[in-house]
């Protein structure tokens, strides 16, 4: 057991940061330069100020027309995406971690906290699944993919929340916690997870071809 | 209710009883790592058999653990098992950096790694 959670919290932890922050580098680079060969318009039509306004208008809950249509989808989504940055984060068992390793620390949350948050994260992942399974226009749209980001995302939250409960065979779901976060760390870059990099550029571009060009919101 | 099973009932749990008792007075008691210092817990204290322990890991001087640091020096003929780690290893109040935590997760799981035996997970260590 020591190798293995020596090896999962040591060496892996790098790669998958490199692989998360390498692959993110190259998926933006390789993206501009395809941009460039394709479509040059892209470049001509990118304005800060409409981009920046079609940004703030969707990271707004209810700041947009889709947002307001669906109000449930658009409380979980929010919900989900604030979650899931934020946990992992200001987790104590996390930043305890750090500390042993680097001697870094910040501020964070407590376990209660944790925990009600992470079954927010995990219902909403049973949310998105429902959801693609039941409503006919998301079904038409979904492929295998589909399912296997959100178990990729879904993986972690679930492993940490087995583990911190210390449910039959709690070591081993730690060890598979770990490889979780390492695996959806380094998934990001190359699955559509990429939106997390990717939204600013292309939220950035509809707002300003709209904004620019069309003379129209997108919001 | 027969006579002749309550009789065995009786006897079993008077054997259940016993056993129980002896076995609690042959056990080292549990004693919880603490130290005043920790103002609030984010875990459950980790029980602790101090003697089974030793035994276990091998290890005769107190100040394997409770050692005594003069000037960055460890003074191998003093130790330290009369005072909190606290005492030495002060924290400022209102420090919620975790750095009290640090040190006693050195001292445990940072032997356990270098001898690579014992708990290392958090759950190993800090029960529900």
């Amino acid at each position: 057991m020591h190798d293995i959670y020596n090896f999962v919290s040591g060496p892996l932890v790098w790669v998958s940061f490199i692989i998360f922050f390498g692959g993110s580098l190259y998926r933006l680079i390789s993206m501009a330069v395809l941009a460039r060969k394709k479509d040059v318009f892209v470049y001509e039509y990118m304005s800060l100020k409409f981009g920046l306004r079609s940004i703030l208008h969707w990271i707004i809950p209810f700041g947009t027309v889709k947002w307001r249509k669906n109000p449930l989808f658009t409380i979980v989504t929010f919900t989900f995406h604030i979650c899931i940055i934020f946990i992992p984060i200001f987790l104590s068992a996390h930043i305890i971690l750090w500390k042993e390793s680097w001697g870094i620390s910040w501020w964070y949350i407590s376990d209660t906290a944790a925990d009600v948050l992470a079954i927010v994260v995990i219902a909403s992942c049973i949310f998105f699944l429902v959801r693609r399974i039941v409503l006919p226009e998301v079904k038409y749209l979904t492929s295998i993919s589909d399912y296997v980001i959100l178990a990729i995302v879904a993986a972690p939250f679930i492993t940490g929340f087995w583990t911190y409960h210390q449910w039959p065979g709690f070591k081993v779901m730690g060890i598979i916690h770990i490889v979780a976060g390492e695996i959806m760390l380094a998934a990001i870059p190359f699955t559509r997870l990429i939106h997390m990099i990717f939204f600013p550029f292309t939220r950035g571009y509809m707002g300003s071809e709209f904004g620019a060009i069309r003379h129209a919101k997108d919001w | 209710m027969e006579k002749r099973t309550l009789i065995i009932y009786t006897v079993i749990t008077l054997m259940g009883f016993i056993f129980a008792v002896m076995s609690g007075y042959s056990q080292e008691d549990v004693i919880n790592v603490e130290d005043s210092a920790f103002e609030k817990k984010m875990r459950p204290a980790v029980p602790f058999l101090h003697d089974k322990h030793n035994e276990t890991a091998g290890i005769d001087e107190c100040n394997t653990c409770h050692h005594v640091y003069e000037d960055g020096k460890e003074n191998e003929y003093d130790s330290s098992e009369d005072q909190e780690c606290s005492e030495c290893h002060t924290i400022n109040k209102g420090d919620n950096s975790m750095s009290l935590v640090k040190i006693y997760h050195l001292q445990c799981k940072g032997c356990h790694q270098k001898k690579k035996a014992g708990p290392i997970m958090c759950s190993e260590c800090h029960p529900r």
